[in-house]
């Protein structure tokens, strides 16, 4: 009995998951097409990408909420830079991240120092920036022709270069933005499990205070976090500015509950019961895996909502009532 | 006493959490009107048959009888129906810091079913003094924060609220463990008095200076199994050997003495390390281990805190080999060499969902790791193989996480970690706190041999458990120094009088 208990918390979530996607494929052969398994990694790179930012800050017991927002107003400055101020595609990209890590800046700043709780904190930021991002375009999408305050019509365009990191793919087959996926979560897996300050992340969200106690530069390293979540962040929405090719306002909805969720349903693979890398893409690629396959088979899109709960919640509880006596 | 009928029974107690045996056939009288002290080593399994008692792990081999009947609790709340109230080891798990005195006092009023669904604070406070009488708590006063009073205090408080269920058994675990001996006396009043109401209590502890001095019987759990029940009188070296079976004396140590103008590898000058205290002036030489005992509140951890860079001294100077030195924060006082395993284990020192491994290298990172910061994995492990050898620590592995580990060998992980490395000034704040006496022992043992180069300063308020290491003690009261002895000159009631004066007399001292 110990030994199922013990199985089924580390492999339970993968077994499932290997279980759905051989039901599916059943059930529909085009479910396992390269195309269509393709398309559910793109559509699960944008949310994965923050979800890794938000498992930066989660490790060093955190919670960035603005990374939704912060994407948004990064797409939003990437139009701005290159149809309004018209900037080159890496001028563009270079003040997103900046603005990026500015943001994740403020939030650290605002939690280690003004003191305001990570949540609050971060809900905070994630209003301002939500509202910081309409007043460029006075509230109005951001396209090629758009009529700027002055009168005149904005000339500038996305640059192709720009528009091959979200839309562009290699060997015309995988695309570009699942390929950025993966090298950041290799590297923030690097970062989080094989390095010197991922250690001190994790022993901050173990024991603050202990961590302190051996000379862990705790302030620093928090901010560190929600720098490097920033970071990312805007990076995500420097990928989706450049696969819809236009300064959307609504283009960041729902980024932020699909990260979160995605690194909380990463809790539970392989039994981890905390942050980790390898579980939040996982779970992101879960999610992006069931609903693909519910819509093959006609699940109504606005049951969506509905089953990336079911899923979170699940596997939370799944998580923390079986693994309760380790 | 035997004439009487015991009150709670345990009958052939067993226990196992997956291949490990946690206890094995053990059984015990509780009689009222007894105190009956429960010993063990670490892991021994004292924790496991007092959770089983107050009724934390239902299922277990065995009976648990009270008044002759057996029944079985499913959990704290049953148990507390049925008589059993427990006090636990760590006094913040027993009263909450937000609310007031009188709200802790009354807390089991405020969740009862029967209770009345809105707060009278009148009420409230009514029932709080009915309680509070018991344990004569007449100077607290009722609307105070819990979190702003004294550890002893807290205790008490946990201790009235027990109280208040009118237990058949009243269990206490380690209650001395984060207070001074002073403020154990005035706990020892108060338990002795209750038991000549005729509670019946059981009361676990590591000092076997007081399980001496307050038990009736002693009961000894050795391994998982039942190791015996010792009559008054005993000696504390007997309950040492029916635990532990022989133990060697801590290898004979002759304390080093400084040559005639001789640098002192630490030395305090004028220190004044809060704008409430005193100057502290203090010499400790090369290799030696200087003791300060004191009560809470006497200056030993806000000494700790300055040399450890936690905060910055009014003035005065601290030397090191001669060399001033200011560490503003953590990170320049271990650069300086200067360490610290503070107070307060669980809250301070260890990261509890940490491996042994990852617990042991956290004070030096970049020495285990290279290129880019990446972590050295085989490096890291040899090191901490190394030290778990060293030190003793009973474990599986080095991947085991530090919170499977016992109180005594968690312990001797958090002082291993400032052990890896040679350091000019370790300072141990309690160190001994809900550590048993074998991992004690080992501890002393290995800090005594490996304090060549350095200097070593023990802070702990119990007397007993600075002089088995100490070759100096330093008593502070009230942010002074009042006074040192050699080991050889040792004169105990001169030590605990310096430790109890009050400030009244020492002003008149000097």
């Amino acid at each position: 009995m110990q030994k199922i208990t013990s199985i089924s918390i580390k492999y339970g979530f993968l077994i499932v998951m290997v279980a759905s996607f051989i039901s599916f494929g059943l059930a529909e052969p085009a479910f396992w097409s390269w195309s269509n398994l393709f398309s559910i990694l793109l559509g699960v790179t944008i949310y994965a990408i923050l979800a890794l930012g938000v498992t930066i800050t989660l490790s060093a017991d955190g919670l960035d909420l603005s990374v939704g927002s912060t994407a948004a107003m990064s797409v939003m400055m990437a139009s701005y830079s290159m149809v309004v101020l018209e900037l080159s595609g890496i001028a563009a990209v270079a003040v997103c991240l900046v603005i990026g890590g500015l943001i994740g800046l403020f939030n650290g700043l605002l939690i280690v120092k003004v003191k305001v709780p990570d949540l609050l904190a971060t809900l905070g930021t994630m209003f301002l920036i939500q509202g910081l991002q309409l007043i460029p375009s006075g509230g109005r999408s951001i396209g090629t022709g758009m009529m700027l305050p002055d009168g005149e019509e904005a000339m500038g365009q996305f640059t192709e270069g720009f528009l091959f990191l979200g839309q562009g793919r290699l060997f015309g087959l995988i695309p570009i933005p699942v390929i950025f996926m993966l090298v950041l979560a290799v590297i923030v897996y690097i970062i989080l499990d094989r390095m010197r300050w991922g250690r001190v992340f994790y022993a901050i969200g173990g024991n603050a205070e202990a961590a302190r106690l051996v000379g862990a530069a705790v302030d620093r390293y928090r901010i560190m976090a929600y720098v490097l979540s920033g970071l990312i962040a805007s990076f995500g929405g420097v990928l989706l500015a450049a696969r819809i090719g236009r300064g959307d306002v609504s283009s960041g909805s729902g980024l932020l509950l699909d990260a979160v969720g995605a690194a909380l349903i990463g809790y539970a693979v392989l039994g981890a019961r905390r942050p980790n890398v390898f579980g939040t893409i996982i779970g992101a690629i879960f999610v992006g895996m069931l609903l693909n396959g519910l819509t093959m088979l006609n699940l109504p899109y606005f049951w969506q909502d509905f089953i990336k709960g079911t899923v979170l919640v699940s596997a939370l509880a799944f998580t923390f009532s079986l693994a309760k006596e380790r | 006493m035997t004439s009487r009928n015991p009150s709670v029974q345990v009958r052939s107690i067993g226990k196992s959490f997956g291949a490990t045996r946690a206890l094995d056939d053990v059984s015990f009288d509780f009689f009222p009107g007894e105190i009956f002290g429960l010993v063990g080593a670490n892991g021994a399994g004292k924790s496991t048959l007092i959770k089983i008692i107050c009724g934390y792990y239902p299922d277990y081999e065995g009976d648990v009888l009270i008044d002759g009947k057996a029944v079985r609790c499913s959990s704290p709340h049953d148990a507390l129906n049925f008589g059993i109230a427990t006090v636990h080891q760590i006094i913040n798990q027993g009263v909450i810091q937000d609310m007031t005195v009188a709200e802790n006092l009354a807390l089991a009023d405020l969740l009862s079913k029967s209770g009345s669904l809105f707060c009278n604070k009148n009420k409230i406070t009514a029932k709080a003094k009915a309680i509070s009488e018991r344990m004569d708590l007449h100077h607290l006063d009722m609307n105070q924060m819990v979190g702003e009073l004294s550890q002893c205090d807290r205790q008490m408080i946990a201790i009235a609220r027990a109280l208040a269920s009118d237990p058949r058994l009243l269990i206490l675990d380690e209650p001395t463990s984060s207070i001074s001996e002073r403020e154990a006396d005035v706990l020892f009043d108060k338990l002795n008095k209750l038991r000549d109401d005729g509670v019946s209590i059981l009361y676990v502890s590591h000092r076997l200076h007081e399980i001496e001095r307050l038990a009736d019987r002693v009961g000894v759990i050795r391994d998982g199994a039942h190791g015996g029940v010792l009559e008054k009188p005993f000696l504390v070296k007997e309950i040492v050997t029916a635990m532990v079976g022989e133990m060697g004396d801590i290898a004979g140590r002759v304390p080093p003495t400084p040559k005639p103008n001789e640098v002192p590898k630490i030395e305090l000058r004028d220190l004044v390390v809060d704008v409430a205290s005193a100057p502290l002036n203090l010499k400790i030489y090369t290799g030696e281990i200087v003791g300060i005992t004191g009560l809470i509140g006497a200056g030993k951890t806000e000494l700790a805190n300055v040399l450890f860079g936690l905060t910055m001294p009014v003035s005065g100077e601290i030397l090191i080999d001669g060399t001033a030195v200011c560490p503003r924060s953590v990170r320049q006082a271990i650069d300086a060499g200067i360490f610290m395993v503070p107070e307060d284990r669980a809250n301070k020192a260890i990261i509890p969902d940490f491996s042994i491994r990852k617990n042991i290298t956290m004070p030096f990172l970049s020495h285990f790791s290279g290129f880019l910061g990446l972590m050295r994995n085989r490096l890291e492990a040899h090191e901490t193989n190394r030290m778990i050898d060293a030190i003793g620590v009973k474990c599986e592995s080095e991947l085991s996480f530090i919170n499977e580990l016992s109180g005594g060998n968690q312990q001797k992980v958090v002082v291993a970690r400032w052990l890896m490395t040679a350091f000019n000034l370790l300072i141990l704040d309690e160190p001994y706190q809900g550590v048993d006496i074998r991992s004690r022992h080992d501890i002393n043992t290995y800090i005594r041999t490996h304090c060549k180069d350095g200097a070593l300063l023990v802070m702990a308020a119990d007397l007993d458990e600075v002089l088995e290491v100490a070759d100096r003690i330093v008593v502070m009261n009230n942010t002074m120094i009042v006074g040192e002895q050699r080991i050889s000159e040792i004169d105990r009631s001169t030590l605990l009088h310096w430790t109890a004066q009050s400030s009244d007399e020492i002003r008149e001292m000097r």
